[in-house]
C-alpha cells in the first residue's frame, strides 16, 4: 500500500472516528491527565501548592482508605462466588426445565431496577419502622430486632447485590452453555455420566473462561461500589470511608479535599486497571482478525 | 429425570419468590400511607391511599416531578441515541480502515473503558467549572454520549459482517457515507438496538454523575430527584419516596418487558 492511499484512508477513518474522540477527549482523556496532573498538588479551598508525590504516598499510609477495602474485600470474597455458584445453578435450571422463559424474566427483572432505587426498596424492607419481617418476629415472641445496623450492613449489602446481578450473570452462564456443543455431553452420557457428572466435569470446566471474565468485572464492580450502601446511609449512620468510593467522594466534596480525592481516585483506577488486564488483553484480540 | 426437575423447580420457586419480594412489597407499598407502612404488613393498604401518593408525588414542590421526569428522558434519550451513533462510527472506521495508529488508538480506548468513573468525573467536575457548565443539561447530556465500551462491542458487531457485504456494494460504486448508511447499519440493527437500550438504562440510573454535577432540584433526573424528597422539616417521607421509586423504575421495567430480546447481557464478545 502506498504512503498517499495509507493517508487517504487514515483520514477517512479518522473523519468516521471524529464524533467519539472529540468527546472521548473532552470527558475522559483530558480529564484521567488533567486530573494526574492536579494529583500533584495539595489544596485547601482555592489555594494550591507542588507536593510532588506526597498525596500518593499520604494515600497508602491513610489507613481510612485501606479499611474502605474491606467491603469491596468481602464482596469479592463471599458475595461473589455465592452468586456464581447460584448462577451456575439458575443456568443449569434454564437448560433443564421446559418453559424456562418465566424463571429467566423473574430472575433478569432486578437489573431493570437501578442500583438507588433498589438501595432504597431493601433498606426500607430492613428498616425499623417498616420492615414487614418485624411484625411476624414478634409473633415467634423475637421482639426489638434491628436488622439495619452497621455490623449487619454488610449482609443487607450482600442481599442487595445478589438480587441486582444475578440473574444478569446466570444469563452469560446460560449463553455460553447454549455455545457449548451437544455432542459432549452427548459422549458422556453414552460412557455412563450421570447429569450431575456431565455438569461438573464438562460443563463447568468449558465455562471457566467466562467465569474468570466475570469473577473481574465483578471485582471491578465491588472496588467502585457506591451507590447501594450510599443509599443504606440514608438509614444507618455510615463512617465516611465506608467503601473506597465513598470515602472518594466524601473527601471531595464533604472535606473539600478535592486533589487527595483524585489521587484517591487514580490509584483505585490503577488497581481496577491491573485487575482488568486478563480482560484487556483478551479483547484487544478482537482487533486481530481483520488485520 | 422427571424428579430431578422437580428439585430444580423447587429451588428455583424459592429463589423466584426472593428475586419477586421487593417488586410485591413495592406494589403493595404504594397504597399506604406513612401510617399503614409503619405497620409492616405484607398486605395492601386499607383504605387504598394509591391516588394520595401519585397526587402527592406530582404535588411535591410545585410539580418537580414532571422536571424529573422530562430531565431523565432527555439525558437517557439524547445520550443513548448521539452515543450509539458515535459508537457506531467508530466501529466502522476499525473495521473497514487501516490506518494510522489504529491498534494502539483500540488498546487506548479499551485500557480507559476500565478507569472507574469516580477517577474521571472529580476531574470533570474541575473542567466543567471552568468551563462553566456545573449545574446545567450539558454537564450531563456531554458526559452521556460517550460510550467507550459501547465502542469496543461495536467493534465486535462490525466484525461479525462479511467482507463480501461490502464489497459488493463497492463494485457498485457506494461511497463510504453510503456504505455506512445503507449498507453497514441495516446489518448491525440488532447490535445497534441492543446498545442503544442498554446504554438507556445505563444513563437513566446513572446517579453518581448527577450528584455530582446538579445542584438545582429542577434539572435533576428521576434517581437523584427521588433521594431528596423530604418534608418542610428535612424529615424522610416514606410514602412519596416509595411512589417516587417506582416511577422510576416503571419506565425501565415497560421497556424490558417490550424489549426482552434485545436486552442480552453482552460479555459474550469478551470471551471469544
Amino acid at each position: 500500500m502506498n504512503i498517499k492511499r495509507k493517508f487517504f484512508l487514515s483520514a477517512k477513518a479518522y473523519l468516521f472516528l471524529a464524533p467519539f474522540l472529540v468527546f472521548f477527549i473532552l470527558v475522559v482523556a483530558y480529564p484521567v491527565v488533567f486530573g494526574g496532573y492536579l494529583s500533584f498538588f495539595g489544596q485547601r479551598g482555592a489555594r494550591m501548592w507542588y507536593v510532588g508525590g506526597g498525596n500518593y504516598l499520604s494515600v497508602l499510609m491513610d489507613p481510612n482508605f485501606w479499611s474502605g477495602f474491606d467491603i469491596p474485600l468481602f464482596l469479592l470474597l463471599v458475595q461473589v462466588p455465592l452468586m456464581l455458584f447460584i448462577s451456575i445453578f439458575i443456568a443449569l435450571l434454564y437448560e433443564r426445565v421446559k418453559h424456562s422463559q418465566v424463571y429467566r424474566l423473574i430472575f433478569y427483572l432486578p437489573y431493570a431496577i437501578p442500583g438507588i432505587i433498589a438501595g432504597i426498596l431493601w433498606s426500607y424492607i430492613f428498616s425499623k419502622s417498616m420492615s414487614p419481617f418485624i411484625p411476624i418476629l414478634s409473633l415467634f415472641g423475637i421482639h426489638n430486632v434491628n436488622f439495619l445496623n452497621l455490623s449487619t450492613l454488610i449482609w443487607i449489602l450482600l442481599i442487595i447485590i445478589l438480587w441486582e446481578w444475578t440473574g444478569y450473570t446466570a444469563l452469560i452462564i446460560y449463553s455460553t452453555l447454549l455455545s457449548i456443543p451437544r455432542e459432549y455431553a452427548e459422549a458422556a452420557k453414552i460412557d455412563g455420566a450421570n447429569n450431575t457428572q456431565i455438569a461438573f466435569y464438562i460443563k463447568i470446566p468449558l465455562l471457566m473462561n467466562t467465569l474468570l471474565i466475570l469473577f473481574i468485572f465483578n471485582a471491578i464492580g465491588a472496588l467502585q461500589v457506591f451507590n447501594e450502601p450510599w443509599m443504606l446511609g440514608a438509614l444507618v449512620t455510615l463512617p465516611p470511608n465506608y467503601t473506597p468510593a465513598m470515602y472518594i467522594y466524601n473527601e471531595a466534596f464533604y472535606y473539600g479535599d478535592f486533589t487527595y480525592a483524585i489521587a484517591m481516585g487514580l490509584i483505585l483506577a490503577g488497581v481496577i486497571f491491573a485487575i482488568s488486564f486478563f480482560f484487556l488483553r483478551t479483547a484487544s484480540k478482537q482487533m486481530q482478525i481483520h488485520e | 429425570m422427571k424428579e430431578h426437575n422437580l428439585k430444580f423447580h423447587i429451588i428455583g420457586i424459592i429463589l423466584a419468590v426472593f428475586f419477586l419480594l421487593p417488586f410485591y412489597w413495592i406494589v403493595i407499598s404504594l397504597t399506604k400511607d406513612n401510617g399503614q407502612l409503619y405497620q409492616g404488613t405484607f398486605f395492601f393498604g386499607i383504605p387504598s391511599h394509591f391516588i394520595d401518593n401519585l397526587v402527592g408525588v406530582f404535588a411535591y414542590k410545585n410539580g418537580v416531578f414532571v422536571n424529573w421526569i422530562g430531565n431523565s428522558f432527555l439525558y437517557a434519550g439524547v445520550g443513548s441515541i448521539v452515543g450509539t451513533f458515535f459508537a457506531a462510527l467508530a466501529g466502522f472506521a476499525f473495521r473497514r480502515y487501516q490506518f494510522v495508529g489504529k491498534k494502539i488508538l483500540f488498546i487506548i480506548i479499551l485500557g480507559f473503558s476500565m478507569v472507574p468513573g469516580f477517577a474521571t468525573t472529580l476531574p470533570l467536575f474541575i473542567v466543567f467549572k471552568n468551563l462553566d457548565l456545573l449545574n446545567t443539561y450539558w454537564s450531563i447530556i456531554i458526559p452521556s454520549v460517550v460510550n467507550i465500551f459501547g465502542v469496543y462491542l461495536m467493534v465486535i458487531y462490525w466484525n461479525q459482517i462479511p467482507e463480501e457485504i461490502f464489497d459488493a456494494a463497492r463494485i457498485d460504486g457506494a461511497g463510504d457515507i453510503f456504505l455506512f448508511f445503507r449498507v453497514g447499519l441495516p446489518n448491525i440493527l440488532p447490535g445497534f438496538t441492543t446498545l442503544l437500550l442498554l446504554s438507556f438504562v445505563g444513563i437513566w440510573n446513572n446517579y453518581f454523575l448527577p450528584l455530582v454535577m446538579l445542584s438545582s432540584s429542577e434539572k435533576m433526573p428521576l434517581v437523584l430527584g427521588v433521594t431528596t424528597i423530604t418534608s418542610l422539616q428535612g424529615f424522610p417521607v416514606y410514602n412519596l419516596t416509595i411512589m417516587g421509586a417506582f416511577l422510576t423504575a416503571l419506565p425501565l421495567l415497560i421497556l424490558f418487558l417490550a424489549f426482552q430480546r434485545f436486552l442480552v447481557p453482552q460479555l459474550t464478545g469478551a470471551i471469544k
